[in-house]
């Protein structure tokens, strides 16, 4: 019997809507039977279609679920529109903005894409993964150019064998910005999402699916849990995140 | 997470010899042992674009801009992450 996996992709907009294919033929193909979790309280727009993947409006977890079931028939896909909070959040989960506590939606074993577009709602990922003992997070974003990075989380029986981020970022120890699901309505209306590019998302979901090849499907080891890259200069930079790193040079 | 500041130590790490800087896809070798990160924050700026208040790391540890970096250091000037998506 063939191995089957539980995949969470949480975003998926201008660099999840590139990813959930990739994941989607790699699970059809490699873990037939297998099942991916799409999360977002978002929807789609007019004015997304110039970097985004979606044949439908609406909510963005239900549309793209609705897209891939029609083209792959041995994975399972499960929307979920809410969006994702910790678990002291104590604001109003109406209707309009469905919340889903990040503990209750990532499990032991779970390979978890966090492609949102804030370090808040990442962190929140982060650290409910930092709770289970087996798991893998992957993240990834860019900036409004040709910039972008990923990261790698990984934990095995209870130890992280890559740093949690906010171990070599401020930005995830203090997040410069707020989890969209914790704002209202008219507050997430407001947020710019800055004028990325096609080519930034889709090199960040490239980049991911490296990783996943790497550590996942091959089960070798994620010594270079960070990468950084620039498509303006063609250049890319491993980092090595592992907790027991000795930082010199070895000559 | 107090930053590491070795400044008046009682021995220096010799200068000239050789330690790895990195920024976001940068990284090189050069002979900065010796010097302090605000001292190599300078010199690889403006090549780089490093902000000025980009945090210092030696591993998981954050460095005072007066701290002497020594031989084969890995010093890296945190670049943020990629944010939007």
């Amino acid at each position: 019997m063939t191995e089957q996996k539980r995949f969470v992709l949480v975003g998926a907009g201008g660099i999840g809507t590139w990813l959930a294919d990739g994941l989607a033929r790699l699970l059809e193909y490699k873990y037939p039977g297998s099942a991916l979790v799409i999360v977002d309280g978002d929807n789609y727009e007019e004015r997304n279609k110039e970097r985004q993947s979606f044949t439908q409006m609406g909510n963005k977890a239900i549309a793209t679920a609705h897209r891939l079931t029609q083209q792959f028939n041995d994975t399972t896909f499960i929307p979920v529109p809410k969006w994702v909070v910790d678990d002291n959040f104590a604001g109003v989960a109406d209707e309009d903005s469905p919340k889903i506590k990040a503990s209750s939606l990532i499990s032991e074993n779970d390979v978890v894409f966090a492609v949102v577009d804030n370090f808040a709602a990442r962190k929140i990922l982060f650290d409910a993964a930092s709770e289970l003992n087996n798991i893998d997070i992957f993240t990834g974003g860019n900036d409004d150019a040709l910039f972008g990075s990923v990261y790698h989380y990984q934990r095995r029986d209870g130890y992280d064998i890559t740093d949690h981020p906010v171990n070599n970022h401020p930005e995830y120890e203090n997040p410069p910005d707020k989890n969209p699901g914790e704002l209202s309505c008219q507050e997430r209306a407001s947020i710019e999402g800055g004028t990325q590019l096609l080519a930034t998302n889709m090199a960040v979901a490239a980049f991911l699916l490296g990783r996943v090849q790497k550590t996942i499907v091959a089960k070798q080891s994620p010594d270079e849990a960070e990468i950084y890259f620039d498509l303006a200069i063609g250049k890319a930079e491993p980092y090595d995140r592992r907790p027991s790193l000795v930082s010199t040079v070895n000559n | 997470m107090t930053a590491i500041n070795n400044s008046g130590a009682a021995s220096q790490p010799s200068s000239g010899q050789m330690a790895n800087v990195r920024f976001g896809v940068y990284t090189q070798p050069a002979p900065v042992s010796g010097k302090t990160v605000k001292d190599i924050r300078e010199q690889f700026s403006k090549l780089w674009g490093i902000p000025s208040d980009a945090v210092a790391y030696k591993g998981k540890d954050k460095l005072d801009e007066n701290y002497v970096v020594g031989p084969n250091d890995n010093l890296e000037f945190h670049r943020r992450a990629g944010e939007k998506g």
